[in-house]
């Protein structure tokens, strides 16, 4: 009697067909497929890391034309420790050939806690970086489109719901889709850069007119601070965001894997800083302005293309586009990242089992859905503003950094190759470095919102541990000893029994078949009448087992069976008690109309030990 | 009543609110508690009928009932019956007889029994 099983057609439409485990192989990228896929993340925040810098200047700092001044020598500390970053990173992709995140490193090189503070800041910063690229991709969106900047909130939860069902489907990290939009954008800002330089340099552009808001935040005379300074470093040093991406897929690349890896990741270094530089030069001279509450519309590149190419044109479009293609590339790349690490810190048994689990499409679908639902709840909250979510983040980033670095340190100290010592320089500089960049964020943005990830990652760590103290423990629990045998238990079965019907007649059958130590039914009656009527038909059928009859004084039917339940327990030691509950089966339209009680049963009896519930259907066609 | 008692009798539950009515209900006839009761004493006891079973041993049926005062339960078994007159859920009654230990249950065979009136003490 085989019964079809079911697919559902709601999910079969959204996710499509399943594949099967076999075909979950590795496709080989090239290096220049393989910068888009892993360097969208890095080089899309180029989009937002000069205006959150002047962000800071004018609308925090209140400084004036005084900001713009600083533009240059921030972004030229940004660049080196883009450089010192970069170099360190080299070097994991040499260590670990077979994809050295943070969290694997650290783990291996320092232990469990620096592991788990790695694995819990890069897990609070893919959230975020889908929270920042998605607000910055349609932050990019509203300023070619000015009108909807009121449903910023809403056009950004469409986003990441589109990326959630994509990447439900198992979209792959695939070279087609990354490489169009990833190219367009760079091609685009370099194009941006070099006519913009030319007309300022050659052609003398004028700087941007600014009205209303902006020319009153341009105003402001105020003088800078150094605590403004670091601040606005920090908001710049997110551009770092997402250059360890090369060093997580290193087996991802065509052999020589490690040398591959390495000159992408120079390449994808070079372009990230040369465009970061280049911007901040173009803003310099052009002056964009932006506030910190998004009541200027256009971001920082809108404006700046606007006045290169004089006026909304189609090279204006392109490059709003090319951004909001990238910005969304680039939380796609969180999509790849957060489910991966979410497995590999489950497979650790540090979080819930589930994130292990793929999905039809052979992604692994919990962290897909839970990846979203944290980050909507993140874009609400912050109303989708990038320079609200940006004191949050990157604090992550820079710790993973740290750790990793650090990791390294002793991995090189502890294997000794070729030229250890100058390698442990490079990787020392780099963790030391980035340390104190991750201490800067802390401390200037602490107040902004820098204090959510500096406490949620002690919280993480507490749960981290606490799962991992149970799934140790159930283990320790279940693993059979030597010589282990399952003892023999008194078995007694208790069939519930409301009147006598088809149902109850084949679930007695079906208890009888089990042949227990001890055999009862058990009716919870109202009046002596029911008793009277039950007990008639029970002769009638010739049922031959032990009716016990309990009335419910107090109306419930659940408290009485269980108390039942219980003193049949109390009688032996060893037992072990069935409890059957005879169901009907009907339609789904109809089912809601029976076993409300059975389910309230089933409820209670389930955490009840040396319990067995079992249903026997009868289906009603 | 202070607020404590409130929330005392709020997380009560209802098998102790049955005992107190129980205990009230039976205190005016003066019988061996339930509770306090010891095997092979000759005594007299008095409960209120809380479970019926119908054991239909091959041809010998016998009713099994359990009786509760408040203070604790007590088997009464009538061999060779399917039915006892006057025996019927919340009913109660007096029985006269020695109990016997049974596992961790006390037993009264075929005693002798008396139905006190419904709706009185």
């Amino acid at each position: 009697m085989a019964t079809q099983t079911g697919s559902n057609p709601i999910k079969r439409f959204f996710i499509g067909k399943p594949i099967p485990t076999s075909d979950d192989q590795h496709q080989r990228l090239s290096k220049k497929i393989a910068l888009p896929v892993f360097a969208s993340d890095a080089i899309s925040s180029t989009a937002y890391a000069t205006e959150e810098i002047l962000i800071v200047f004018l609308s925090l700092g209140a400084v004036g034309m005084v900001a713009y001044s600083m533009l240059v020598p921030i972004s030229l500390i940004v660049i080196a420790l883009l450089t010192i970053v970069v170099m360190s990173y080299r070097q994991t992709i040499f260590a670990y050939p077979s994809g050295g995140g943070s969290y694997i490193v650290s783990k291996e090189n320092l232990g469990e806690y620096p592991g788990l503070v790695a694995g819990a800041s890069l897990l609070i910063d893919y959230v975020l970086t889908v929270c920042v690229s998605v607000a910055g991709g349609v932050a990019a969106i509203i300023s070619a489109f000015n009108g909807l900047a009121p449903h910023r909130v809403q056009i950004c939860i469409g986003f990441i719901l589109l990326m959630m069902v994509a990447n439900l489907r198992g979209l792959k990290e695939s070279g087609a889709l990354f490489a169009p939009p990833t190219y367009l954008y760079v091609i685009s800002l370099i194009t941006l850069i070099v006519v913009g330089l030319y007309r300022v340099f050659v052609q003398h552009l004028a700087p941007i007119e600014h009205t209303g808001e902006a020319k009153h935040l341009l105003e402001m005379q105020g003088s800078i601070t150094v605590f403004y300074f670091l601040k606005a470093f920090s908001s710049g040093a997110v551009a770092l965001t997402g250059v360890e991406a090369v060093s997580n897929g290193v087996p991802a690349f065509k052999k020589p894997e490690s040398k591959n890896a390495s000159i992408t990741l120079i390449w994808m270094a070079v372009i990230l800083g040369s465009c970061f530089f280049g911007l901040s030069i173009l803003a310099q001279h052009l002056q964009p302005v932006k506030d910190h509450e998004g009541i200027i519309p256009n971001t920082v590149l809108a404006q700046l293309a606007e006045q290169v190419y004089g006026g909304r044109n189609i090279f204006f479009f392109i490059t709003q586009f090319a951004t909001f293609a990238i910005l969304i590339l680039a939380a796609n790349t969180s999509y790849a990242d957060f489910p991966r690490l979410g497995s590999l810190i489950a497979k650790d048994n540090y979080l819930p089992r589930q994130f292990m689990n793929r999905g039809d499409r052979l992604v692994y679908s919990n962290g897909v859905i839970f990846l979203s639902v944290a980050s909507i709840g993140l874009i609400v909250a912050f109303k989708g503003l990038i320079s609200a979510l940006i004191p949050l983040y990157a604090v992550g980033v820079f710790t993973g950094f740290t750790l990793s670095q650090a990791g390294m340190c002793v991995h090189h100290y502890k294997h000794r190759e070729k030229s250890w010592k100058l390698h442990i320089l490079i990787n020392g500089i780099g963790s030391v470095t980035t340390f104190f960049v991750a201490g800067i964020f802390v401390v200037v943005k602490f107040t902004d919102g820098a204090w959510i990830p500096a406490i949620l990652i002690p919280i993480m760590m507490v749960g981290f541990k606490g799962i991992h103290r149970h799934y140790t423990r159930v283990r320790g629990f279940l693993a059979p000893k030597e010589g282990y045998k399952a003892p023999f238990r008194t078995h007694t079965v208790v069939v519930l029994v409301g009147s006598v019907n088809q149902g109850v007649l084949q679930a007695v059958r079906y208890a009888q078949s089990l042949r227990p130590d001890k055999l009862i039914a058990l009716s919870v009656i109202e009046n002596s009448d029911d008793r009277a009527r039950l007990d008639e038909q029970w002769d009638k059928f010739g049922l031959s087992i032990e009716l016990d009859t309990i009335v419910s004084e107090y109306r419930d039917l659940t408290e009485p069976i269980l108390n039942r339940i219980n003193e049949i327990d109390n009688m032996y030691n060893d037992d072990l008690i069935t409890v059957i509950i005879p169901e009907f089966v009907t339609s789904i339209r109809s089912q809601w109309l029976h076993n409300q009680s059975a389910l309230a049963i089933k409820a209670r009896l389930l955490f009840r030990p040396n319990t067995v519930v079992t249903s026997v259907p009868i289906v009603i066609p | 009543m202070g607020i404590k008692d409130v929330f005392k009798s709020a997380s009560k539950p209802v098998r102790e609110i049955d005992s107190e009515r129980l205990v009230d209900r039976f205190a005016e006839l003066r019988l061996q508690p339930l509770g306090e009761l010891e095997a092979r004493d000759r005594t007299k006891v008095c409960g209120e009928v809380k479970r019926m079973t119908i054991k239909p041993r091959s041809g010998i049926p016998s009713t099994e009932i359990v009786i509760n005062d408040g203070t604790g339960d007590a088997t009464v078994i009538f061999s060779g019956r399917r039915h006892v007159a006057g025996i019927e859920h919340g009913h109660c009654i007096v029985i006269e007889g020695v109990a016997f230990a049974d596992a961790n249950r006390l037993v009264f065979l075929n005693p002798a029994y008396s139905l006190l009136p419904m709706g009185e003490g």
